[in-house]
């Protein structure tokens, strides 16, 4: 994390981070991709092992260098690979997202979606229907570092 | 406070010599007075000598509980004077595996809520110069003559939002307890702020939060951060950048209120520590309320056995996401 997602994001194409679990959503979108789905190049997807796993530092780390949109992935609630990795992610993230919110961050900047491993079509739809709200909504500048602002 | 001031502090003392004395205990955190007559800071005392500054006053607001967390490693025996503050903050240390339960002797205070220097300057409306009390009432002495008002007026902000003055965890209680307080309105500010656009709270933050100097010191307070290393100073990876600008100050704050979710006692001491007044019960109330909503109400540090919130779940847990 300590190097560029992605330099530029203002202007043009949003950049949408995605944070998959790797027994679910990440498989998820491999089958979106060996069925040949397509889904918006804007998304980056980051492997983690779990929902549990996502520590919020990642997602504002994010905010603070280039992203407009961040998306967690994670198995569906019971079938986390680790039992219970996701329940924990629910109540973590749901408290979170309140308060990304009340920082001042619209609602559609910060989303949790569970996508199982067979469920490519839901992956492809997802980054889509993600990446469509977040270019409706335009550049994110909250939270950006001032350093690593492109100018426009 | 101030009527049987003399007497309580006797009751404290003898108490706590006894114990001191008799090797019971090898330190007592206490309060004695500072440099001001309106500061009473921590003391820490060894000695019979030591004890004899010892002072309960109605300036003792700060939190003993958290030095604690420095004290037992010099100390096998710690004995610590709690208010009803000081005994949660314990009992959120005690949840957190920080202290250890029996080398530490809890002597409750039940706590008629302490006085805030900047009230009495303003109810005055000149610099205070002394204060007497009597009857709920307190005469403020200025330059110019006195000032009289109620004493709940003269409260400090987390005296005034109080539920619980006396101690919900101790081994002795030394003075007799002053009953459980009427609940504030505790989120009236939260409920406003999210009446708001995002734009608007987002400038709202913006503003509030480029006064912060990054001191700290709302952390140093804070009974629930007793990490070790800090995200704040760690190195690799480097969450906290040292940038002053916006978005390094929002990292701090949001992670600081977050890492705080479910944990925080409300006992208002970030606030009461920082020299610039941001507003940080405001984010931490945020998280308060909306834990509650979501699943369930809980308050922190008032019974160490009840599973803090986001240390636990249930199947059916509702969700703040679009999705279930
Ligand atoms: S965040 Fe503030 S109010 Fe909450 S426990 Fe820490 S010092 Fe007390
Ligand atoms: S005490 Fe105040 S100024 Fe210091 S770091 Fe905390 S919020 Fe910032």
């Amino acid at each position: 994390m300590s190097t560029a997602v992605n330099e530029t994001s203002a202007g043009k194409e949003p950049l949408i981070v995605s944070f998959c679990c790797n027994w679910c959503s990440y498989a998820g979108g491999d089958l979106a991709g060996t069925s040949r789905m397509s889904y918006p190049a804007n998304v980056k997807v980051i492997r983690v092992p779990c929902s549990g796993r996502i520590n919020p530092m990642f997602i504002l780390r994010a905010f603070q260098r280039g992203a407009d949109g961040v998306l967690v992935a994670g198995c569906h609630p019971g079938d986390c690979h680790y039992s219970t990795g996701n329940y924990h992610g629910r109540r973590r993230l749901s408290a979170f997202k309140r308060l990304v919110e009340f920082a001042g961050f619209e609602p559609e900047r910060f989303e949790v979606r569970w996508i199982s491993s067979s469920e490519g079509d839901k992956f492809a739809e997802e980054m889509t229907a993600m990446t469509n709200k977040i270019k409706a909504l335009g550049p994110n500048r909250k939270m950006r570092d001032a350093r690593w602002q492109k100018i426009t | 406070m101030a009527e049987n001031n003399v007497e309580n502090l006797k009751k404290i003392r003898e108490a706590v010599s006894q114990d001191l004395l008799g090797g019971r205990i090898d330190l007592l955190l206490g309060w004695e007075k500072g440099h001001y007559w309106w500061q009473s800071r921590p003391l820490f005392a060894r000695t019979e000598e030591d004890l004899e500054k010892l002072t309960w006053d109605s300036f003792c607001a700060i939190n003993l509980s958290r030095y604690l967390l420095d004290e037992l490693k010099d100390f096998q025996k710690v004995g610590v004077l709690v208010k009803g503050c000081d005994a949660r903050a314990f009992n959120r240390l005690l949840q957190d595996n920080m202290v250890v339960r029996d080398r530490v002797t809890l002597y409750g205070l039940p706590c008629p809520g302490m006085l805030d220097y900047d009230r009495l300057a303003e109810v005055a409306e000149a610099a205070p110069e002394g204060i007497i009390e009597q009857n709920g009432k307190v005469t403020i002495k200025t330059a110019d003559g006195e000032k009289s008002a109620d004493r709940d007026d003269l409260l400090a902000d987390k005296c005034r939002d109080c539920i619980y003055p006396d101690p919900v965890v101790y081994d002795q209680l030394l003075l007799s307890p002053v009953g459980k307080k009427e609940a504030p309105e505790k989120f009236t500010a939260i409920e406003k702020l999210e009446e708001m656009s995002a734009e608007e709270r987002y400038s709202y933050w913006e503003k509030e939060l480029s006064r912060c100097l990054r001191c700290y010191a709302c952390r140093q307070a804070c009974p629930f951060c007793s990490c070790r290393e800090c995200f704040v100073e760690q190195q690799n990876p480097r969450w906290q950048g040292r940038a002053y600008q916006a978005s390094e100050n929002f990292m701090f704050h949001l992670v600081r209120a977050y890492h705080g979710a479910g944990r925080c006692i409300d006992c208002g001491e970030c606030e009461r520590a920082c020299p610039v007044d941001i507003p940080l019960q405001e984010l931490n109330r945020k998280l308060t309320k909306d834990i509650n909503q979501l699943y369930g109400d809980y308050e922190a540090g008032l019974d160490a056995e009840l599973e803090p919130p986001l240390l636990t779940y249930r199947p059916d847990d509702p969700a703040a996401f679009s999705e279930k």
